[in-house]
């Protein structure tokens, strides 16, 4: 059976907490510096905050977890990179990018219709000592290179090794455990293998309340969303909706 | 032969022709450009076998449990820990980047007397002096620990007092414990078997209490469901987290809370939709609807939904007298769903004030929020782990940070069952460094050491025989064989859970519906329970790297 | 302006930088270390029973590999000192007495963004040690640490050899292109992060 990694995330569910964007900053030795803004920051995983963009007792609000949406049609990032330095893994479905191969001209950000691409705009420090808390399964990049999410691909890793040791052929899925995913105090976000149909992943994707975004561009993303909620869906039109700025 | 300087320049023709044939220029440029991927000033991740191992994070009085990867001997990530029977596998956000706190450029490291470098010699000195002198008090952030125990020694040896600064969530149950003498900490909310919750700008799933307890209960029973099992509704003036995703959320104008809950109140008394006869609020329904914001109708509406969809509980996010009163006439109180009593076994925190005037020295522990000015004119010991900005404490002591001292972890404030989890000490402290407990351990070596403290709860857990012990397996207490076999799980993460005790037994004398004491609040739009003075440095992701979360959310740090 | 003259002293240039760069360059770019002190594979082996490359170098519970074992593996037999050489001296006082680790020099030490999985190759692809590691497991000397002075890494990466033509057939370097042709020869496809983290 093949392996297609996707997520499910319930719009209905998140609360907009961020725990995943912590958890995933940490697991993928993502550094924090004191120059970087909204605009310049690095978060793999994005939460959005979106409106309806009305007032009073009307509003309403949803919470969007934005990371890379895995295209599995044509994707866009994979065709433009001058230096092969993304691929979309046969094998597991994700689309690995090599931050050690890039050379930083930015093409693939550009081509992201999710924007979900971003860049090292400096080199990551970390406050003396603060080092030895880096995740050795990850490594650190330096500026001037992409980076995105890659499906927290250090515990695949763990996950393959731990099976080959014990002579098994197939990882245990509850070994591969993307951060975001573990974080998520609601269990808003589900992970899983959508090509398996009897797993609850592949089943929440086919459901009815399940949308992708801009799905119109024909990327295939393997991400998708639901909410029961018929303004939520309206927002798949969008790269992610009307985003709430406070002044 | 003279060499002439045709001869060079065809020599180094030859030469740079012959180069060409030899893998200098080639292997030149390869390990150029690897040394280019390997400067020096990129740290490296240290490699060395990987541990995991279970304990209970300290930062907040809520004690999730969490689970901490351990590589080369230094905390590398932490997760939330899924045997921990109220925090059910989740962290606050700022859990999962605690680990790197111990490393913040904040981290105090040295002894500090009015701003000049110290010594822990001579704090001690001037510390016993001002013991000899008068009375001490001693301010705690997190009562109910082993070094709770050991401070109420100390200062009942030593003839001074012992105080606490109460969180939020604590200072919400205190008004039922003034009407009915159960002392807060013997109290929780049975949140699991609530149909309806009222939050008045508690911020339910956004920092309140044990993050995982009420996230995972609402995403089980809630969470986009037409007809939910619990409903959430969330009253507070803006547009919050949680009021985004509550079931219904009522725009209250600002400062108004008090006035709404006793419209609610009226209500529900008037058209005898509860069993309660009193206490009538002063306010007619008119004046609650025009200080509140919302109109009688909807005040009707929701008043008969609530006691429709009972059982149901409001819960406050301060200790406004006015909710509590609410909860009393909707019979909340001492009942399944609603306020009950936990624990016969429990202290009072509630006192007149925090210092007592004739102090000769205050030492605050690092548990206290660095924003709590003690109103005194004595010599101020300041324990904490990282710099919280200006203060008036006369000495900054450093304390250990995150995971570097062995603690125990009482009850989170607002849970229904009892629970103790200890945290053992998995990270090295830095050497300047010293508890408040120790600190008292030298001016009173006859104190018994936080370890022992322990130890005797683990006995008295197993003598009890009550309960069961939450680790990869639940196991009664009763089946353990020794206290030994009891301490050693604890030590290595297993949560102990006590048995839920019957809701009865709380019961509110309120002849009077009671003033409006509280002043208007902040809302509490975030991470509400944080004691440390300083965020982790990955809190940027939320506060500035994003527009998830606001700046002026941003606590202190 | 004589031609001969000119093709000579250019021939002696052309000589020159080959010999230069084929002999000189070689030795030049490495640096040459020595283990802090002499372990010999042979004698452990020999002697104390040790005939697996795993009993030291193992594979743990989880499928990490150990590598180089730490000092609990020696003080198990050398917590005090057990034979006459120099060499042990210096791990019982130096290492074992201070609890110190020993700072071996690992000459197949790959870069962080790669990832190898010993348990992969060893369990599931049934290679032998010596595939990758020949026959130092066997050998009565310690081997020289020779150092790029410019990437830094150990000189087995790249190859004895410094044009990385394999006269003898055997196995020798450890970069990508290493990977790759063994890969491609037992046809296991895997993607970048298949061995790059």
């Amino acid at each position: 059976m093949s392996t297609r990694y996707g997520m499910v995330i319930d719009l209905d569910r998140c609360t907009g907490c961020g725990a995943c964007m912590i958890a995933c900053a940490a697991e993928n030795n993502v550094p924090s510096l004191p120059q970087a803004t909204a605009r310049t920051g690095l978060t793999p995983m994005l939460v959005r905050r979106v409106s309806n963009g009305m007032e009073g007792q009307a509003r309403r609000e949803v919470f969007v977890p934005i990371l890379c949406m895995h295209c599995e049609h044509e994707t866009p990032c994979v065709s433009v990179c001058p230096q092969q330095a993304v691929e979309l893994d046969k094998g597991t479905g994700i689309v690995m990018q090599m931050p050690q191969r890039c050379l930083g001209c930015r093409y693939c950000m550009t081509a992201c219709p999710y924007h979900a691409r971003y860049f090292n705009w400096w080199d990551p420090a970390w406050p003396k000592g603060m080092e030895k808390s880096l995740n050795p399964g990850v490594a650190v990049r330096m500026r001037g290179v992409v980076e995105k999410c890659n499906l927290c691909h250090a515990r695949l890793h763990s996950a393959e090794e731990k099976a080959a040791a014990a002579g098994k052929r197939e990882i245990d899925p509850a070994d591969y455990v993307p951060a975001c995913v573990e974080a998520c105090p609601t269990a808003a976000i589900q992970f899983g293998n959508l090509a398996d149909k009897d797993d609850p992943v592949s089943r929440a994707a086919n459901s009815s309340d399940a949308f992708r975004f801009l799905e119109r561009i024909g990327t295939e993303p393997k991400v998708y969303y639901k909410s029961g909620e018929t303004w939520v869906k309206a927002l798949k039109e969008s790269v992610s909706g009307v985003e709430v700025k406070r002044g | 032969m003279k060499i002439t300087r045709r001869d060079l320049l065809v020599w180094s023709a030859g030469a740079t022709a012959g180069l060409v044939f030899t893998p200098v220029p080639y292997k030149l440029l390869g390990d150029l450009s690897i040394w280019t991927q390997n400067f020096p000033w990129i740290p490296q991740p240290a490699h060395g076998p990987v541990d995991v191992k279970e304990s209970s994070c300290t930062l907040c009085p809520n004690g999730c449990g969490m689970r901490v990867r351990m590589a080369a001997g230094w905390p590398v990530g932490v997760a939330g820990a899924r045997t921990n029977p109220v925090s059910r596998g989740a962290l606050c956000p700022l859990g999962f980047a605690a680990h790197q706190l111990n490393w913040h450029p904040l981290r105090l490291r040295t002894v500090r007397h009015r701003g000049q470098a110290s010594s822990w010699e001579e704090a001690r000195t001037a510390f016993s002096k001002a013991c000899a002198e008068g009375p001490i008090v001693i301010i705690d952030g997190y009562p109910g620990r082993a070094a709770s125990q050991h401070f109420e020694n100390f200062v009942q040896k030593q003839h001074g007092v012992y105080r606490v600064v109460l969180g939020a969530e604590s200072r919400a149950l205190t008004p039922y414990e003034k009407w009915s003498g159960v002392p807060a900490a013997a109290l929780g909310y049975d949140l699991e078997n609530a149909r309806t919750i009222v939050s008045f700008g508690a911020p339910l799933l956004d920092g309140w209490s044990t993050p995982g307890r009420f996230t995972r209960l609402w995403a089980e029973r809630a969470a986009g469901m037409a007809e939910p099992q619990l409903r959430l509704i969330q009253i507070e003036p803006s547009l919050s987290r949680t009021a985004a995703r509550a079931w219904q959320w009522l725009a209250i104008r600002s400062g108004g809370q008090a006035a709404f809950a006793a419209g609610i109140a009226r209500v529900m008394l008037e058209e005898h939709l509860v069993r309660a006869s009193g206490p009538m609020p002063a306010l007619t329904l008119a004046e609650s609807a025009q200080q509140s914001g919302i109109s009688p109708d909807a005040i009707r509406d929701l008043a008969r939904m609530i006691v429709a969809q009972s059982p149901a509980v409001a819960i406050a996010d301060d200790d406004d007298p006015a909710i509590a009163a609410l909860n009393v006439v909707l019979g909340a109180v001492g009942t399944s769903g609603g306020i009950v009593q936990r624990t016969k076994r429990a202290k009072s925190y509630l006192s007149a004030e925090p210092v007592i005037p004739s102090a000769r020295a205050v030492l605050i522990d690092s548990t206290v929020p660095w924003d709590f000015v003690p109103q005194t004119d004595a010599e101020v010991f300041r324990f904490g782990a990282w710099e919280g900005g200006p203060n008036k404490a006369d000495w900054l002591l450093p304390a250990p940070g995150f995971m570097e001292e062995l603690t125990d972890i009482p009850t989170a404030p607002t849970s229904a069952v009892e629970t103790y989890a200890v945290a053992p000490r998995l990270v090295k402290a830095p050497p300047e460094v010293q508890s408040a407990v120790q600190f008292l351990g030298q001016a009173d070596p006859d104190l018994m050491p936080v370890d022992k403290i322990i130890h005797t709860r683990c006995e008295n857990l197993f003598r009890a025989r009550t309960g069961t012990l939450c680790a990869q397996q639940t196991t009664p207490v009763a089946t353990i064989p020794s206290v030994e076999k009891l301490e050693e799980q604890l030590r290595n993460g297993a949560v102990w859970m006590g048995e839920p005790q019957h809701p009865g037994g709380v019961r509110c004398k309120l002849s009077d519906w009671p003033q409006a004491t509280r002043s208007e609040c902040p809302p509490c739009d975030s991470l509400a329970s944080w004691r440390a003075p300083v965020l982790p440095p990955l809190a940027s992701k939320l506060y500035q790297e994003s527009s998830l979360r606001e700046e002026s959310d941003r606590r202190n740090a | 302006m004589n031609a001969r003259r000119n093709a000579v002293v250019f021939g002696l240039g052309l000589a020159t930088a080959l010999l230069a760069g084929w002999l000189a360059f070689p030795r030049a770019l490495y640096t040459r270390q020595n283990q802090p002190l002499a372990f010999l594979h042979k004698t452990h082996a020999g002697k104390s029973g040790y005939a697996e490359c795993g009993q030291c170098h193992a594979l743990r519970e989880d499928g990490t590999f150990g590598g180089i074992p730490s000092l609990d593996t020696c003080t198990s037999c050398h917590s005090e000192r057990m034979g006459t050489s120099a060499d042990e001296a210096v791990l019982v006082d130096a290492y074992v007495k201070t609890g110190q680790e020993v700072p071996w020099l690992i000459y197949s030490r790959q870069p962080a963004n790669v990832w190898f999985s010993h348990a992969i190759h060893v369990r599931r692809a049934n290679l032998a040690c010596t595939e990758c590691h020949s026959t130092y497991g066997e050998s009565d000397q310690v081997r020289i640490y020779e150092k790029n002075r410019i990437s830094g890494y150990s000189r087995d990466i790249w190859g004895h050899s410094i044009s990385r033509i394999h006269f003898s057939g055997r196995h020798d370097g450890m970069k990508m292109n290493d990977c790759e042709d063994c890969h491609r020869r037992h046809q296991v496809q895997v993607g970048c992060l298949g061995c790059h983290q």
